[in-house]
């Protein structure tokens, strides 16, 4: 072989096994770029041309066969390497459970449409709802659980007696979302939306606004000047309540929340927080009536997470074909082992890995 | 950055495997819209049925937000059924986008992870592609919260069995990251209370100074500050008990007084170290460069941790701590300053001498330091210094009884340990004051500077500067007033009003360029600049970007403009000019409010709006 034929077939090779290659021939490899690396070896051959050209091959043959077992997935845009559980088996055995991890099948089964249901409200809806007739109420439960049946069926049943509704939420765009969900519910007469500039129907039973807006409202009112009807206002929703721990606005949360009118009730939605026990202790301390918290982690729809590395193969994420409780070793081993060959292929060492542009 | 997988890849193992729709949250538009460039060459399409379903949606909503019909990308996404979703695009569109999902119409959107809480609709799938986000100028790691908030767009009810999390890599993402966060428990959340001079305003016109305390103390902010008050109150109560044996001895403050005897006696010590060998200046120093000691250095200040003389090198030396919290050692005559300033310090043997949590307080009280300290006016003792020892070791045993006393040997023994737990109590019950006090002063803070305005009398009550000024309640506040006050406005166009309120609006610095600016605008902004320096210690000032103006002075002066005119005199993207000329709105219409007090300022605040919101700005409320 040739230098020049030597250094051609050098560059057709990928990066992992280049990395191998230099293995106890260059020093720092794993820290080169593929350029900077051949040199190396090339550099290195002029001593030992012979050891290197014998192992290169190899290698190469090493990855051919792995490449011909390895035939599921769609096509590899990378070339792979031999898994790395056969480089360090008993690495990979150590730590880990002895439950057998999950597979794909197992992952995907059971996806698709549930078959059409009858509407029946979560026993942790009807709570909320009921306790909203004597309290405050916080509800913290996953995304996706039906927030918006509480704010929905409360608003309705505040209506019916004749209170005015506020509800707020964090953005103007979901605000619009809302004005135009609640308008098709309640009709286009019932329902009002109040931003900064302009208002469209404000004496309406139920406003819509962001909270900056609802917050001015509550400081015109300490003030003595009176616009919209907070004299009847029976119930105020807080949707996106997570949002009291924002660095810029949360603290519009909280004036909103120790001006409200004390005859109105609060009903404040939130996604999962850590300490919803806090804030309902918070609101029984400065509130007329004790805050009742409803709050579960169970999501309605059942969350399976899977790994899919850029050559299109999807395995699970995680050994369990749900989310573990834990974190600790339960990353399924394939998952583990395509993504440390991932890194490996980008060149970034673990430990920077973190690190952005 | 975009993952590691060709986006139009991504999608076909996703629909290979029947997970769409899915939402594919990226970190930028940028990655999103390249994403989108891919399948617009690509030579996937829909079955025609399912184009159909697309476009009768499209329909429907085109007949309420015109804009949409005019989008580029229309055709691409009722082609490929894929599409992005980020906040360089119209609010119409974003609607669009969403509406299309709900109704199970697309396969996938991209989407970025900035506003969490933006995109509001569900998918069977949700791609995880990194574990951080851009928070204003820094990429931070996502909370647990977040990466719950981004998975729990997976699976909607009614339609899907399951859902799913996929996590896909590209250069930047830590794997632990995710699956911390889909494993976790969501973070507590903190109270972030600020107080603004709005909030002081309104706060004075509805209540009496003298209820303020009480109202600022319903905050979360103080309900979680007493929370730790009360923790810290708990431990400061074991101090107390663990400080009972150290009690009052033959002197009452013993503590004290042992300090301050041994302190002296290390004086005498290196006063008889150091004889006949340093220059006189130096040795007259010396003295006083004992631990606690604050002194200048040729590099700032620092703080003397102990002195000694190493062996073999004849110089005197001394520890440093220096403010940040390093320790050095240099020569004690680099030390060019010796201030009227010295802290407690519990010395300790070993490095870095003194214990650590004295150290941490060390560190805490020098943060504190006021920027002029007096200096210690040192006398240089000349050839009186053998007398002048003598003397100190006279005085050592006329002034304090120490050394004969019968308490010495228990005062000796129970010295360090007594004064670290009086230390400690210092420490907490300084901790708790703040803890209680913290937001009224913070809010007295406030008060103080709206009194120095005018806007507020001596005894906080609203002049009538004030009355009008509570109005304003948006983000520079204090610059809006000000300018209002010195006439900045007087007698000038809607467009000119409206372009200095967009860019005091504007706090996004993505680049734009839009170099044209009339001369009159151009001039305010000057103004607008001087003052909002000049109010820099009471308030950030604004970007006050000068393309923005332009920008927005151009849309209002000339009502004839498009937007498709507008966007293409800038390279600002659709949804950041939009976002731009709400705020805009909502600015002037604070203004607007000033009708009473400014008549003719809010007519021209009026005016702009009235030119302001037409076209896409009059299809949303
Ligand atoms: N009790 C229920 N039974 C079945 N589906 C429900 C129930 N409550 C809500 N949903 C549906 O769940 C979905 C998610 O609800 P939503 O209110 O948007 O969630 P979030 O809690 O994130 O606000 C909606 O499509 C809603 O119709």
């Amino acid at each position: 072989m040739t230098t020049e034929e030597l250094e051609a077939l050098l560059a057709a090779q990928p990066m992992s096994l280049l990395q191998r290659l230099a293995q106890g021939r260059v020093h720092r490899h794993v820290r080169l770029g593929k350029r900077h690396l051949i040199d190396a070896l090339l550099r290195h051959a002029s001593v030992n041309r012979a050891g290197l050209e014998s192992d290169l091959q190899a290698l190469m043959q090493r990855d051919a066969s792995a490449g011909h077992r390895r035939t599921s997935g769609p096509p590899a845009r990378h070339r792979g390497r031999p898994p790395q559980a056969e480089r360090h088996p008993a690495k990979s055995s150590e730590s880990e459970p002895a439950e057998p991890a999950t597979d794909l099948s197992a992952l995907l089964e059971g996806i698709g449409v549930p078959p059409p249901q009858p509407f029946f409200p979560d026993p942790w809806q009807e709570e909320a709802l009921s306790r909203l007739t004597t309290t405050d109420v916080i509800v913290s439960v996953p995304t996706g659980s039906g927030k918006t049946y509480v704010a929905i069926e409360a608003a309705r049943r505040a209506i019916e007696a004749d209170r005015t509704v506020i509800y707020t939420s964090p953005l103007k765009a979901l605000s619009n979302t809302k004005f135009t969900e609640f308008t098709r519910i309640f009709g286009a007469d019932r329902v009002g939306i109040l931003t900064g500039d302009r208002r469209d129907n404000p004496q309406a039973p139920l406003l819509i606004m962001t909270t900056e807006i609802l917050r001015n409202l509550l400081y015109d009112a300490a003030g003595g000047e009176i616009d919209v009807r907070l004299d009847t206002l029976g119930l105020v929703i807080m949707d996106e309540s997570q949002y009291l721990a924002d660095p810029e606005r949360g603290v519009v949360w909280e004036e909103t929340i120790v001006f409200c009118p004390t005859q109105a009730r609060l009903l404040l939605l939130s996604a999962s927080i850590g300490n919803p026990e806090e804030v309902a202790a918070w609101l029984t301390s400065i509130r007329p009536t004790a805050c009742h918290l409803v709050r579960h982690h169970r999501r309605s729809v059942p969350l399976r997470a899977g790994y899919l590395h850029p050559n299109g193969k999807l395995v699970p994420l995680f050994r369990s074909v749900g989310i573990p409780h834990s974190h600790g070793g339960s990353l399924h081993p394939e998952a583990k082992r395509l993504f440390a060959q991932y890194e490996d292929e980008t060149l970034r060492p673990r430990s920077t890995s973190r690190r952005v542009s | 950055m975009p993952p590691s997988i060709h986006p139009v890849d991504l999608i076909g193992a996703l629909r290979h495997k029947r997970l769409t729709p899915a939402i594919v949250f990226l970190t930028s538009r940028r990655a999103c819209d390249d994403a989108m460039q891919a399948f617009q060459r690509s030579h996937t399409a829909l079955a025609p049925e399912r184009q159909q379903a697309i476009t009768s949606v499209l329909d429907q909503l085109i007949v309420q937000y015109p804009s949409i019909g005019e989008h580029p990308l229309l055709p691409t996404v009722t082609r490929v059924g894929v599409a992005a979703h980020h906040a360089g695009h119209l609010p119409s569109w974003k609607i669009a986008i969403e509406e299309l999902m709900r109704q199970g119409c697309l396969d996938a959107v991209f989407a970025t992870t900035t506003l969490a809480a933006g995109v509001d609709f569900p998918a069977r799938t949700v791609v995880l592609t990194q574990s951080s986000v851009r928070k204003t100028r820094d990429f931070t790691e996502f909370t647990i919260s977040e990466v719950q908030q981004l998975a729990g767009r997976a699976g909607r009810r009614g339609k899907d069995l399951v859902g799913f999390a996929v996590v896909t890599p590209s250069p930047y993402i830590d794997l632990t990251v995710i699956t911390k966060g889909l494993t976790g428990h969501p973070e507590p959340i903190d109270s972030q209370f600020v107080i603004a001079y709005p909030m002081v305003l309104n706060l004075l016109k509805a209540h009496p100074l003298e209820q303020i305390q009480a109202i600022l103390a319903r905050s979360f902010a103080q309900f979680q500050l007493n929370r730790r008050a009360e923790t810290l109150e708990g431990k400061l109560d074991a101090v107390h008990v663990q400080m009972e044996p150290y009690g009052p001895r033959v002197c009452t403050d013993w503590i004290s007084q042992w300090q301050v005897f041994e302190q002296a006696r290390k004086q005498k010590a290196h006063r008889i170290q150091v004889r006949h060998r340093e220059p006189p200046e130096l040795a007259a120093r010396l003295h006083f460069l004992t631990p606690g000691r604050v002194v200048g250095l040729p590099k700032g200040r620092g703080l003397v941790l102990r002195q000694y003389r190493s062996r073999g090198q004849r110089s005197p030396m001394v520890t440093i701590l220096r403010p940040g919290g390093a320790v050095a050692e240099c020569q004690a005559s680099t030390v060019t300053q010796v201030f009227d300033r010295s802290f407690e310090v519990a010395e300790a043997p070993v490095y870095p001498w003194c214990t650590p949590s004295s150290l941490e307080e060390l560190i805490r009280q020098m943060s504190e330091l006021p920027v002029r300290i007096p200096t210690l006016p040192i006398l240089t003792e000349d050839g009186e210094k053998d007398i002048a020892e003598s003397q100190i070791a006279q005085t050592l045993n006329d002034e304090f009884p120490c050394p004969t006393c019968p308490s010495r040997p228990a005062c000796q023994k129970d010295h360090a340990q007594a004064l670290r737990l009086r230390q400690e109590v210092h420490r907490h019950t300084k901790t708790i004051q703040a803890l209680r006090t913290g937001l009224w002063h913070r809010f007295q803070a406030r008060a103080e500077v709206l009194q120095q305005f005018g806007y507020l009398t001596p005894t906080c009550h609203l002049t009538d500067e004030g009355e009008w000024a509570r109005l304003i309640r948006i983000d520079h506040s204090l610059l809006i007033t000000e300018l209002i006050r010195a006439e900045a406005f007087s007698g000038i166009e809607p467009q000119i009003l409206a372009g200095v309120m967009a860019t005091i609006a504007h706090d996004d610095d993505r680049p734009g360029a839009f170099p044209r600016i009339s001369p009159g605008l151009g001039s305010l902004l000057g103004q607008v600049r001087q003052l909002a320096d000049s109010l820099a210690p009471h308030e950030d000032p604004p970007l006050l970007r000068a393309d923005v103006a332009a920008l927005t002075e151009r849309w209002v002066g000339d009502p004839a403009l498009t937007w498709i005119g507008l966007c293409r005199a800038t390279t600002m993207a659709e949804g950041d000019i939009y976002r731009l000329l709400a705020r805009t709105l909502e600015y002037l219409s604070q203004v607007h409010t000033l009708r009473a007090t400014h008549p003719g300022l809010a007519d021209t605040a009026s005016q702009a709006i009235k030119v302001l919101r037409r076209g896409v700005l009059e299809e949303l409320p």
